[in-house]
């Protein structure tokens, strides 16, 4: 029996986000398969649950269709998931009558916009309810309009997309975030996304989505990841990521760079040189924090992934947008550890006088998917596309945030630091920090000069709670010197 | 093993079977096969410990 074999040339593209059109059909082949191998398990445990699309096919849609049909896999693998749990398989399903068609440039896109099947809640988000007329007519716009974008200016991303996607599932917005999206494993070719703000927005969650969904193809094929690492930091989200979720992440944002790369090259925008200076290092960074937690066929497609991105990051960006992006990555990282690391304060105290500051541990009561929203970054991202946001003369709302968008960096710093001693005393050292207290720690850490605040906040502010007579210059002075 | 040879490799090796052009009553004549049998083992290893789904991305924009 044949077993998929890929080149080493044809993986290496796949892992650097150009993979051949080959490449996919060879993906699609082993979706394929693994859906037929779901349904001899399904049938070999209960024949009646043989599918009626699969026993009786229809002319129009002939078994190959279906087997590759994203939402019929995932039905395949629910049914099978229950009944190996002895519990009661999802019943049959019909598939949405939206059928979606686009053509730019000689390129089409097709999709089904999927707003009826029970079963796509399983894609990770909450589903929309059944679209309207006026709500398809929303979504077939914005997919013209972001596939005029795609297909005109990033043409080999654009035939990716098409050869990949299949089925768009809207999900409800989240009141918290600017747009939302979700892959799952089960369902390769379908996304989940909610309605786009604009045609860029899609253009973008299209081509990050269907990079999950060739990752996860690809995992089909091949283990990448070993077994047992304990979840980490991922520059994309505020909870620890296992090593395949940061892989994920960094192969979807591998696209999304490239994109910001191309539309930074075409428009100069700053928005885009912005986006396209945060997500090069954030995507090499999570490359080589990758090191050591891979298979063979892991560290080959990280290697290639790597050495995609390392070609991007001498590319010129604006040094004053380059400081922002910067400072960007900087705060999501100084976030992510003041919300998800602790340092005890009876080790702080005890290490103290050794000179040798402990090591941070996992914070009790944070788990699952989160997503928070920085001012600060709104801010950024405002500057970059409306202009000036200086504040009013007199004002003293934002002091900091003015400062830093400014390039102020010593006012900046001056302010978040007085901003946080007037919290100081009624901060207690277990409690986790507030909204406005990590805000600040993240201010100090983007504008000030202190290394142990920019990569151990969590031990800083341990030590600047433990020490109230001791200000926070000489306390992360003489961390950074010690850690 | 995911691959055929040590270091720099020409090809990489999966152990997924391609059955894509094949029929259930097809596949049930391998059942024997050990190619086979080691791609079900994995598959099932794999609906043991399903994967998240990979949701959250926040365009930002």
């Amino acid at each position: 029996m044949r077993t998929f074999r890929l080149s080493d040339a044809a993986f290496a593209a796949l892992a650097a986000g150009r993979p051949s059109a080959e490449t996919i059909a060879e993906l699609h082949k082993a979706q394929i398969s693994r859906h037929l191998l779901l349904l001899r398990e399904v049938t070999q445990i209960n024949p009646k649950k043989t599918p009626i699309w699969y026993a009786e096919p229809l002319p129009e849609a002939p078994r190959s269709a279906s087997l590759s049909d994203p939402m019929k896999a995932l039905h395949t693998s629910a049914t099978l998931t229950a009944l190996r749990a002895g519990s009661t398989p999802p019943g049959p399903t019909e598939p949405s009558p939206h059928h979606l068609s686009t053509t730019d440039a000689g390129l089409t896109l097709r999709v089904r916009l999927e707003d009826t099947d029970p079963l796509r809640a399983r894609l990770g988000l909450t589903p929309s309810r059944q679209l309207t007329g006026q709500e398809v007519d929303t979504w077939r716009r914005l997919l013209a309009e972001a596939w005029h974008l795609l297909a005109t200016r990033h043409r080999p991303a654009a035939a990716t997309v098409a050869a990949v996607l299949r089925v768009i599932v809207p999900i409800e917005p989240d009141p918290g975030s600017a747009g939302l999206s979700a892959t799952s494993a089960e369902a390769f070719g379908a996304v989940a996304l909610s309605t786009p703000a604009d045609a860029t927005a899609l253009a973008v969650g299209l081509l990050h989505e269907t990079q999950h969904s060739l990752l996860n193809a690809t995992r089909t094929l091949f283990d990448l990841v070993l077994p047992g690492a304990q979840p980490t930091y991922s520059p994309w989200r505020d909870d620890p990521r296992p090593p395949f979720g940061l892989l994920h992440g960094a192969y979807a944002y591998l696209a999304v760079t490239r994109f910001w790369r191309t539309e930074a090259a075409a428009s100069g925008q700053a928005l885009a040189q912005f986006e396209f200076a945060r997500w090069r290092s954030a995507v090499a960074e999570s490359a080589d924090a990758l090191a050591g937690l891979l298979t063979p066929a892991g560290a080959r497609f990280v290697r290639a992934l790597r050495a995609e991105v390392a070609g991007w990051l001498a590319d010129e960006v604006d040094p004053e947008i380059e400081r922002l992006a910067r400072g960007a990555n900087i705060e999501h990282r100084v976030r992510w550890r003041l919300r998800n690391l602790t340092v005890d304060a009876e080790a702080l105290a005890e290490a103290w006088p050794d000179g040798r500051p402990p090591a941070a541990t996992p914070r009790a009561g944070h788990t699952g998917r989160a997503l928070e929203r920085s001012d600060r970054l709104d801010l950024v991202h405002r500057l970059l596309r409306d202009g000036d946001q200086s504040l009013p003369p007199g004002s003293r709302q934002r002091l900091g945030d003015d400062a830093w968008l400014r390039g102020a960096a010593g006012t900046a710093v001056h302010a978040y630091v007085q901003g946080l001693n007037s919290m100081r005393r009624a901060t207690e050292p277990e409690t986790p920090p507030g909204p406005r207290e990590v805000d600040l720690w993240a201010g100090i850490a983007i504008a000030g000069p202190w290394r142990s605040v920019r990569e151990r906040p969590e031990l800083v502010r341990a030590a600047y709670l433990a020490l109230p007579g001791q200000e926070l210059d000489k306390i992360a002075d003489w961390l950074d010197f010690s850690s | 093993m995911d691959r055929t040879a040590d270091k720099e490799a020409a090809a990489w090796q999966s152990p997924m079977v391609d059955v894509s052009g094949m029929s259930l009553e097809e596949l049930a004549s391998h059942d024997g096969d050990t190619a086979l049998a080691h791609c079900l083992r994995r598959l099932a290893a794999e609906l043991d410990d399903p994967a998240e789904p990979i949701a959250g991305f926040n365009s930002a924009l």
